[in-house]
């Protein structure tokens, strides 16, 4: 009787870890797909920025053509990009473009003064700001992820969950503001 | 120290606070039935329940409650827009719910936040703090009170403010049944050792007082771990810092209220009014900034 009550205890404890783990792998890769669709939404939201920005800077500075077309060509890449490695490339691409483009504005003093070219410069620079938050977050949560899958436990059941290691978002930047200022 | 050992060792401090004060309580419980026998055993369950209620109320309504004891306002996104950006570049850094926003018209540069969970959460600044720092100090600003909601400050307060609370009204009961009858009962137990019975006079005095330090030590290190959490937000140490160089160098204080809510604000309204480190909500505002020093320096 008591052996019968201890072999059920053991298997009911022996299923609820099973579940626990599994839970945390799903748990973890929905937290990166989460994570990936705000990156997406972030970067939709600075490609929809850019044409209107490069109107207001060419009311001005006409003969800028080689900064649009870096711009415009960078957007286009970013839009058509879909795996991460491609969307980071891009992404840096588009940053870097768009720093090229504000600093030709910094020539143009009644550019630099139009409320108009203030506010999309405001924008610009919090959605700048929110791409990279929601790439370092994309990065935590592929982080832990990758973590789970290689360490025990729950390496075990990473195959049965279906979950592999993610791929990190890797800007090239040279003088990306956001490197991290701190050391793990 | 980095900021996720700074993180790990608020967190383990705050519990052994918490710890701590519950050791308290049960001292003095113990000491109130060593002096006052058998007819205390209903006051610590009163006492108790009193302060829970109190404490309780405030802490489901924070988000409301705060906003009349501050005259707060909340706005929308079209109020200001640029803060909103702001606000939204760190929940998205911090994978938070969008929080309320709220301004209050005062010219002293501050902010805080409240409310009992990420979805009711609720941020305000002042005027002054909107007028005073630029983007990356507001930032900083802005991560240090959504650290605040993600650490669950509200609910590690409201019990910190539930155990000092039932244990002042404890204290304040039993010190008045001191003087109202409490001598018979105490003639009935007359073999009580005397090393005991003033061991426990003294327990019962000291008691209330020993609460609000263990409180204030706890707030002191709820302030250090929005500060390192706010870095984890963010990876930028120098924002935070030089909005706390901006607090540091404004010697105007908000126009509290209240004082019952002054651990909620950045910079604590009470600074230069309390006694001595030891009783005061926030660690000295020279320190914080040392501490994010070092962190910077690290990068």
């Amino acid at each position: 009787m008591t052996t019968t009550l201890i072999v059920l205890g053991v298997i009911a404890l022996a299923i609820l870890f099973f579940v626990a783990q599994y839970n945390r792998l799903i748990r973890l890769n929905i937290s990166v797909n989460e994570a990936w669709a705000q990156i997406e939404v972030q970067l939709k939201r600075r490609a929809d920025l850019i044409p209107n920005l490069v109107e207001t800077v060419k009311g001005y500075a006409k003969h800028e053509q080689s900064t649009f077309d870096a711009v415009v060509a960078a957007r286009a890449k970013a839009t058509s990009a879909t795996t991460v490695a491609d969307t980071a490339a891009a992404d840096g691409m588009v940053t870097q473009a768009l720093r090229g483009l504000l600093a030709v504005a910094e020539a143009y003093p009644d550019l630099k003064a139009s409320t108009n070219f203030l506010s999309l410069q405001e924008e610009l620079s919090t959605t700048e700001n929110k791409v990279a938050f929601s790439r370092q977050f994309y990065n935590d949560n592929v982080r832990s992820l990758n973590t789970a899958v290689k360490t025990v436990p729950t390496n075990f059941f990473a195959g049965f969950a279906k979950v592999t290691e993610r791929e990190f978002y890797e800007v090239e930047d040279p003088q990306d503001r956001k490197a991290p200022n701190v050391k793990f | 120290m980095n900021f996720r050992t700074q993180q790990a060792a608020n967190r383990r401090k705050t519990i052994g606070l918490l710890m701590g004060m519950g050791v308290l309580v049960w001292l003095v419980a113990f000491a109130a039935l060593t002096y006052f026998g058998q007819t205390t055993t209903a006051i610590v369950p009163i006492a108790v329940g009193i302060a829970l209620v109190s404490v309780w109320g405030s802490y489901y309504g924070a988000d409301k409650l705060v906003l009349t004891m501050t005259g707060a306002k909340l706005i929308q996104e079209s109020d200001n827009p640029k803060l909103f950006g702001l606000i939204q570049e760190v929940t998205i850094a911090s994978g938070l719910p969008m929080p309320k926003v709220a301004v209050v018209v005062d010219s002293a540069p501050n902010a805080f936040a409240t409310g009992r969970n990420q979805d009711h959460a609720l941020i305000a600044f002042t005027t002054g703090i909107l007028d005073a720092m630029d983007r990356d100090q507001l930032q900083g600003v802005i991560a240090h009170e959504m650290a605040h909601i993600a650490n669950r400050d509200t609910l590690v307060s409201a019990v910190a403010a539930t155990t000092a609370g039932a244990i002042a009204i404890l204290s304040d009961m039993l010190t008045r049944m001191m003087w109202f009858g409490g001598g018979r009962d105490r003639d009935r137990n007359n073999n009580g050792n005397p090393i005991v019975l003033v061991a426990s006079l003294v327990i019962l005095i000291l008691a209330p007082l020993a609460a609000m330090l263990l409180k204030s030590a706890i707030s002191r290190k709820r302030e250090s771990l929005a500060d390192a959490t706010a870095v984890a937000f963010t990876r930028n140490p120098a924002g935070l810092r030089s909005a706390l160089e901006v607090l540091a160098a404004d010697s105007t204080v908000v126009q509290q209220k209240s004082n019952s809510i002054a651990h909620i604000w950045i910079e604590s309204p009470l600074d230069g009014k309390s006694v001595s480190k030891l009783f005061s909500t926030h660690p000295p505002i020279q320190e914080r900034i040392n501490v994010l020093k070092a962190m910077e320096s690290l990068s």
